[in-house]
């Protein structure tokens, strides 16, 4: 059974420098069925896993459980990841299906509810203004993995390859994806832009 | 390609990006993320152990059914070469009893033929 206070762990995260050799040691303890090693793999990759399924799920809330299923399919699967590959692709492979399937079961059943009840996306305190606003319209208005890519790269700085590997499309796909998604977006916001 | 790359303009379109995607500063809030992460694993896997239990199970009993299965096929196939040998062994078998009734025949009518030589006398 896994501790569920975090800093009792004797695992610190590590230095850049010494990440992957350290990463690896912690994986193998977490397969050996050490619950400080994994929570140690949680301290790690939670912020990336959260900004990969922040960029597709439309709300800082279902960001945070698909946050929380993703981690607990990579729990469960941890027996079947060989050491010898990277960890981080593989975690955030995992939490791009769990955030495309969240995405998936909310569109059911908002399709079901009534208008009404609808839950109305995050929004920041300091979020305002108009063009955030429309911004924020216009995603919603992207296809799944175009939001998810665009937001990938340019507000997490991933690359065509990464967003690719994360995504499980080609690399060609997601650089049209993003390109599409742009021009999505300026098509969406034009209106706005050439009144302000 | 120009049009896969924003514009001077969009950089204000990236910090809008930027600002709604942004996610949390704060460690205590990750902390926090943490200590919910490591409860919702000890708790799925405590819903799940059942089911999981079960496809575990489900494994060797595939695989059981499977042999059986083809156990069943060899014992099928195995009778059935029984049975059309022992048929095959049965008409070669028969084979002189289906001459008896020519031989028979010749019999019958070697007597037919006394019987006529006696009557031509």
């Amino acid at each position: 059974m896994l501790a569920t206070s975090a800093p009792t762990s004797p695992y610190t995260v590590p230095s850049p420098s010494e990440a992957q050799t350290t990463e690896r040691a912690i994986v193998i303890a977490a397969q050996r069925g050490s619950d400080d090693a994994f929570s140690a793999l949680v301290r790690i990759h939670q912020r990336r896993a959260y900004a990969i399924v922040r960029a597709i799920v439309l709300s800082h809330e279902d960001a945070e459980d698909a946050v929380q299923e993703g981690f607990l399919h990579a729990h469960r699967a941890l027996d079947r990841f060989r050491p010898d590959q990277p960890f981080g692709a593989w975690l955030y492979r995992i939490m791009a299906n769990a955030a495309l399937d969240l995405v998936r079961r909310r569109k059911v059943r908002v399709a079901e509810e009534l208008p009404e009840t609808i839950p109305m996306p995050f929004r920041d305190p300091a979020e305002s203004g108009e063009l955030r606003e429309r911004l924020q319209e216009a995603l919603t208005r992207l296809t799944d993995r175009q939001r998810a890519v665009i937001v990938m790269h340019d507000v997490e700085g991933f690359t065509h390859g990464e967003i690719g590997r994360t995504l499980g499309i080609p690399e060609g796909t997601a650089r049209s994806d993003l390109h599409h998604a742009r021009a999505a977006l300026r098509r969406l916001l034009q209106n706005l832009r050439s009144t302000s | 390609m120009t049009d896969n790359r924003w514009t001077s303009g969009d950089a204000e379109l990236t910090n809008a990006l930027r600002a709604i995607y942004a996610a949390p500063m704060e460690e205590s809030y990750w902390d926090a993320l943490e200590s919910r992460i490591l409860a919702h694993i000890a708790r799925g896997d405590d819903t799940t152990s059942w089911w999981s239990e079960l496809a575990e199970m489900a494994r060797p009993g595939l695989a059981a059914a499977a042999a059986l299965i083809l156990a069943a096929s060899l014992a099928l196939v195995h009778s059935r070469q029984l049975e059309v040998s022992s048929a095959y062994a049965a008409v070669i078998s028969a084979a002189p009893s289906t001459i008896e009734p020519a031989s028979r025949a010749a019999s019958v009518g070697d007597g037919d033929a006394a019987i006529h030589v006696l009557i031509s006398r």
